[in-house]
């Protein structure tokens, strides 16, 4: 497999913190060959997207190259004057970024930003260099292409911004591609696409491509040989399949395990009812004219109903935008319904008042998505995970309470010391257990997890869903589980609703979903799901 | 002795010790003390707020008042006590009586002789036209080329004078905190510069005007001292009269939204569509009408100057909450969509808890922002109003008076400049250390700054 | 974005009525018109007769808000509310304390203010987006630190000191142009340069450090790692991604100050002796003229909000991103 010689080959990279000589690259090495692509896998910190800044010298000035060597072809691209090295960038190796949206400058149209790197690599002008443009735009299957040159980022759709980022990429015909998680910002269905495009481009424009992510996933559909990366260095390197068939490293194990796996699911639990859901609708207005009048509204959620029996965990999925939080907010009645009722243990909650629903919100609970904005950084975990035993009264001595925050620090699998720190000294994963903690201070029957995990790593995540899961068997806690990646879904959830445009498309046991799905949309869903079995 | 008590003090001793307990509070959350850290760790933070911490001081010093005790006229009874109607504070005493050496009119620094020529009878008694001499300047000299060894005799004495108290004044503070990781030494210069300024000025001054007499023949240098606390009060003064009513109104109008958000946002609309100079200006010229109308009510002139100060505080206070309203909102309008004010809500907590515990201490590093960047910008308008005419008090020193009293005195031929450049020196350094300051407080507490956005 | 136009002109309204009535209360309820009248003929002159007489004289001998001796809709029009604040909607200044019809003075003096103040805005903001430029060219190294240091130097003295030194040294020892002064036609200029220099100088420490710090934002923008990704130089991606990205808080931000432009400065004005309304205003607080005062805080708050408009519109031109509804 290694015949063809490297295209752009990697020695011994180190990189250093300027200021305090901390190093963040102990001696990286590595080879790109046409035709294939090496994924450089790692979790966040690890240096990979490091690995490539360093290699085309874009490290911001807090960071410095120490020593190694970036080779490509005969050229060292470290020998070269930063003159020199412009023209190698976008020409000979181009880069596309993980947000287009913010990689894209927003106030040029799209059709000049790639315009421009024609522009500065050839002697392209004029119409030419526009058609150029608009060929590109219809190579990465941008519809419309003409008249999408004249469009500004915003006004493009999160899969098209980063196809125009990839035909900026691929505008001189570049020997390198890297691809710094292409897709991490995308939709599950879009992610697939843009992915399978850029498969195809290497192929046929002989492209030696440089793909860094965090997904597993990705790396088996996509890749040809994986690199996996821990705190600076190259830990296992290996074709893809041999990889993913007998990964040698533990830690390489552990991200493999982190993929789902279709064949176990959970058999449903109790059939007792806990929570209702009838036909809930949440609107927002839409206000026009010179009297801002309400003209519209967006459903936002429009007519769901379910149910969550006690101790079940029904996973609610959906991409971005589909309503799927919103309607958690609304059963925590931080959003005003526009109609439906929601039913907890028979009695209908929807219409209470303020005071009304304080008993009912110790029943209630929820964990969100981003651990560092849930927790207000100026109290210490122990306030915060007093707070709602003190404001929904609990009748417990301080005494009592400082007790109980000491169990449930324990139980979450943190020490009685963490109630004296403060968030922004914890890591996400700790901070997610303490939200974990502070839900479960209560002693809530239900709590809404708004994609408790997306913002974590993968092997951390592993440890919180496995930690959710412990506690549901110890409290018979039921959770609703929103999420966009259904990849967690199979060994969590008992029920499934795949939520799309504010509506309920498809619910079911978790198997029947997943296996016999009905809907073309959740079938959509699923057929982008990466698999460790290369299906 | 007796003493005085002006409002303006009361006001000033609270300030200091509401202030000092502000931070106190601060220092108990670890985050705060680690951005505090980050601006004293590095030396110009220490240096500009050992220059801020003299300033204060000094304001501090000329705000405890006395009226000084009259000696008992013969033939009267000891027991009853006369006291003089001019108020003195701690700092005159300190300055040694540079403020009561009066001259007739403008004199240069280091002069021997007046600036204006007068009618004068000369040895013989036939009437001359000369520059008298001064009466406070230079009498202990044979002869005037004796001026220039004089002063460096005794400026090297008082300078000597000066580094013994300065290593005095040290001492202690080396002896506790020399194992300190912050940049002490930065500090320790400039308190061992101000030290020996202080002394050297004290004792010179004795002989000599080092910045000159200004019109009314006062001491340039005593003046220039005396705004120090008219600055240093105004700008504190004002920000913490606008504080309450900007965070307040801010908080509510991001928090509760709706009808609220909408009567704030017209109030401070309201009130930044009128040019801020005039209003200030016509609130000003209305309390001095109430001021001339109500003539009673004030027993010595200096309580009259003071509640106009204080006014001018008040007006300047209630006429710039706006910008910092407007800045809380938006911040709050944000933390309100964060996950834990909306895990509050899930909890049940209380508006009032959640205002408290959540909003408030998230929106104090605006507060703290506003407060230091403020102050020079006010400091800075006392000039103009004082030139406008709608400032301080006349009678109560200022530099905006100064500058305005000296305003046209450099198309003097030769030029008058001391008196503008006493108050340029020290309204200069004070704005300056606050304002490098204040960038060193905004690097440690937003990250991020400036996000402007059209306020209607 | 009419309709838009249409709702932000209808908000100014109740704005202006809070205006009004604001300057209404401080002017006639806290003070009453007797005060007035007291502090206008000094106290020498103080008598029940001398008073009335002034109040007669400028038209303060009317109730406040209700005339019940009136008749009619007179019981509302005919008293020193409507005659005094009402009418300043129908830009009907009516006449200064010493009976100068105030709308002409206002039309006559706004072109000397604007005949300096144009200038200063324009030229200031060019010069600070260059000297802004030229330091973030230079961004992290020595140069840039003591950049900013000057900035904040500059920004920490006062305007009355940039005046005053403006004039001893170019008018007074240079003898370049005159201290003080105003002529209309082609000699307008010798006029003009000292004011609007003075102007642009004092502006350099708060504007361009402004300004740098917007660049300095930009530049730790995504899409600048995209440009140099592209392989563009850095001179280039100054000018041609940060400075339009830069340009469009730029923008926004001073297109408030545009319409207010016509008031003019206080200060400048004062000292050069340029007859606009800067000069107006500070001579009716001076001499205690509250019909000006009055009207000139009706005319600035107009400015302002027509400036709060412009300002929105700016934004949609300048910034694709934004449209209004």
């Amino acid at each position: 497999m290694n015949t063809s010689a490297a295209v752009l080959r990697i020695r011994d990279l180190c990189v250093q913190v300027a200021a305090d000589g901390e190093e963040i690259l102990k001696g990286v090495s590595l080879a790109l060959q046409a035709g294939r692509i090496f994924a450089l896998v790692g979790e966040s910190g690890s240096g990979k997207s490091v690995t490539s800044m360093a290699a085309m010298r874009l490290l911001p000035d807090a960071l410095a190259i120490t020593g190694g060597a970036v080779h490509m072809g005969g050229q060292d691209l470290f020998a070269l004057s930063e003159a020199g090295m412009q023209s190698v960038r976008g020409a000979r190796v181009a880069m596309i970024f993980q947000n287009a949206m913010s990689a894209l400058n927003p106030v040029q149209t799209v059709g000049r930003q790639v315009a421009e790197t024609l522009r500065l690599h050839t002697r392209l002008r004029g119409a030419a260099l526009r058609q150029r443009v608009v060929d590109l735009f219809a190579e990465v299957g941008i519809p419309d292409a003409a008249a999408r040159y004249a469009f500004f980022p915003h006004q493009l759709s999160g899969g098209q911004q980063q196809r125009v980022m990839i035909a900026m990429a691929l505008a001189c015909e570049p020997e390198v591609l890297i691809a710094d998680e292409p897709t991490t910002a995308l939709d599950v269905t879009i992610q697939a696409q843009v992915l399978r495009l850029i498969r195809q481009l290497t192929r046929s424009r002989e492209l030696a491509v440089l793909l860094i992510t965090h997904d597993m996933g990705v790396v088996r559909h996509t890749a040809d040989e994986v690199g996996v990366m821990y705190r600076g260095q190259i830990i296992e390197r290996a074709p893809v399949d041999d990889f993913f068939r007998n990964p040698r490293e533990a830690y390489s194990r552990r991200l493999i395990d982190a993929l789902p796996d279709l064949s176990h699911f959970q058999s449903a639990a109790a059939e007792e009812l806990l929570l209702q859901l009838q036909d809930v609708k949440v609107h927002f207005p839409i206000r026009r004219g010179v009297l801002q009048r309400t003209v519209d509204h967006t459903r936002a959620v429009d007519g769901v109903s379910l149910a969550i029996a006690r101790g079940e965990t029904y996973a609610l999925v959906g991409e971005s935008g589909s309503g799927k939080s919103t309607l958690g907010r609304a059963i925590l009645r931080l959003e005003t319904l526009a109609g439906g009722r929601i039913l907890f243990k028979g009695k209908a909650i929807e219409g209470l008042g303020r005071r009304a629903m304080l008993p009912w919100r110790r029943e209630i609970q929820v964990i969100f998505q981003n651990p560092h904005s849930s927790m207000n950084p100026r109290m210490s975990v122990g306030d915060i995970i007093a707070e709602g035993m003190i404001s929904l009264g609990l009748d417990l001595t301080a005494q009592q309470r400082r007790e109980r925050i000491t169990a449930l620090l324990q139980r979450v699998q943190l020490g009685a010391q963490f109630s004296q720190r403060y968030p922004h000294e914890l890591s996400g994963g700790q901070l997610q257990r303490i939200a974990i903690a502070r839900a479960l201070a209560v002693d809530p029957q239900l709590i809404i997890c708004d994609e408790p995990t997306s913002a974590l790593d993968v092997s951390i995540r592993a440890e919180v869903l496995a930690l959710l899961q412990e506690l549901q068997r110890e409290f018979g806690v039921s959770y609703l589980f929103i999420t966009h990646d259904l990849s967690i879904v199979p060994g969590l959830a008992h029920h499934v609703g795949v939520m799309q445009a504010g509506r309920l498309v498809e619910q079911g046991s978790a198997e029947q979903v997943l296996t016999a799905p009905q809907h073309p949309y959740t079938q959509a869903l699923l057929r982008s799901v990466p698999r460790v079995d290369g299906a | 002795m007796k003493i005085v008590l002006l409002w303006s003090d009361v006001l000033v001793f609270l300030l200091v010790l509401s202030l000092c307990l502000f931070f106190y509070k601060l220092r108990q959350d670890p985050q705060i003390r680690q951005r505090w850290s980050q601006v004293f760790a590095s030396r110009l933070g220490m240096v500009t707020f050992t220059v801020i911490a003299t300033y204060v001081a000094v304001a501090l010093l000329d705000s405890m008042h006395f009226r000084r005790a009259l000696d008992a006229p013969p033939g009267l009874a000891a027991q009853e006590v006369f006291y003089d109607n001019k108020v003195t504070s701690v700092l005159d005493i300190m300055l040694d009586g540079m403020g009561e050496r009066f001259e007739r009119t403008y004199s240069a620094p280091f002069a021997l002789r007046s600036f204006e020529k007068q009618n004068m009878k000369d040895e013989r008694g036939r009437d001359i036209r000369d520059f008298p001499a001064l009466r406070h300047a230079g009498t202990h000299l044979a002869q005037a080329d004796d001026k220039w060894p004089d002063v460096a005799r005794k400026s090297a004495r008082a300078l000597l004078w000066g580094l013994l108290l300065s290593a005095l004044w040290l001492a202690p503070q080396w002896l506790l905190l020399r194992g300190s990781p912050r940049p002490w030494r930065a500090s320790w210069a400039v308190q061992a510069a101000v030290l020996c300024a202080a002394v050297w000025l004290v004792s010179i001054s004795r002989h000599y005007h080092v910045l000159g007499t200004d019109l009314g023949g006062a001491d340039v240098a005593y003046q220039s001292i005396k705004g120090v606390r008219t600055g240093v009060l105004l700008g504190t003064l004002a920000t913490l009269i606008m504080l309450p009513i900007a965070v307040t109104l801010g908080v509510m109008a991001g928090y509760f939204k709706g009808w609220v958000d909408d009567l704030v946002q017209y109030l401070y609309t309201t009130l930044s569509s009128i040019p801020g100079i005039l209003l200030i200006a016509a609130s000003v010229l209305l309390f001095q009408v109430y001021i001339d109308l109500n003539p009673d009510f004030f027993s010595i002139g200096m309580e009259k100057a003071d509640a106009r100060f204080i006014a001018l505080c008040f007006i300047l206070g209630v006429t710039s909450w706006s910008t910092l309203c407007r800045l809380i909102r938006a911040e709050t309008l944000k933390i309100s969509q964060l996950g834990y004010v909306q895990a509050a809500h899930a909890f049940g907590v209380s508006h009032l808890r959640i205002l408290g515990r959540h909003i408030l201490p998230n929106v104090v590093h605006i507060i703290l922002i506003t407060f230091v960047l403020d102050f020079s910008a006010l400091v800075l308008a006392e000039a103009v109003l004082s030139y406008i005419g709608v400032g301080i008090d006349p009678s109560m020193g200022s530099w905006g008076n100064m500058i305005n009293g000296a305003r046209s005195e450099l198309s003097r031929e030769p030029a008058v400049w001391w008196t503008l450049s006493g108050a340029f020196i020290f309204m200069f350094v004070l704005v300056l250390a606050a304002n490098l300051f204040s960038d060193l407080v905004r690097d440690a507490f937003d990250p991020r700054t400036s996000t402007r956005r059209s306020p209607l | 974005m009419f309709a838009y136009i249409v709702r932000r002109l209808l908000y100014a309204i109740p704005i202006l009525v809070g205006v009004n009535l604001l300057t209404f209360l401080l002017f006639f309820v806290v003070n009453s018109p007797d005060d007035m009248a007291v502090s206008q003929l000094g106290e020498k002159y103080v008598t029940p007769a001398a008073i009335q007489a002034w109040k007669e004289k400028n038209g303060y001998d009317k109730p406040l808000f209700v005339n019940a001796q009136a008749a009619g809709a007179a019981t509302l029009t005919d008293t020193i509310f409507f005659t005094k604040s009402v009418r300043l909607f129908a830009f009907d200044f009516g006449r200064s304390e010493s009976g100068r019809d105030i709308t002409t003075d206002v039309s006559t003096r706004m072109w000397p203010s604007l005949a300096v103040a144009l200038p200063t805005f324009a030229v200031g903001i060019w010069v600070n987006i260059c000297v802004a430029l030229m330091v973030v060219m230079f961004h992290a190294t020595r140069l840039d630190r003591w950049a900013v240091f000057g900035f904040v130097a500059l920004m920490s003295i006062s305007y009355l000191f940039y005046i005053i030194g403006g004039q001893y040294l170019v008018a007074k020892s240079w003898k370049l142009v005159p201290i003080s002064g105003f002529h209309g036609g082609a000699q307008a200029w010798k006029f003009l340069l000292l004011p609007v220099l003075v102007g642009v100088v004092a502006g350099i420490g708060s504007g361009a450090r402004w300004y740098r710090t917007l660049f300095l934002e930009e530049a730790n923008q995504d899409y600048v790692r995209t440009a140099r990704a592209k392989g563009a130089s850095e001179i280039s991606i100054l000018f041609g991604h940060i400075l339009p990205n830069a340009l469009i808080p730029i923008l926004t931000g001073v297109v408030v100050l545009i319409p207010s432009l016509f008031m003019g400065s206080l200060l400048i004005e004062s000292f050069f002796g340029i007859p606009g309304l800067g000069s107006y205003m500070l001579d009716a607080i001076r001499s205690q003229d509250f019909a000006i005062v009055r009207s000139m805080v009706f005319i600035g708050s107009i400015l302002y909000i027509v400036g709060l408009i412009l300002t929105d519109i700016s934004y949609t031109w300048a910034d694709p991103r934004i449209r209004l509804n």
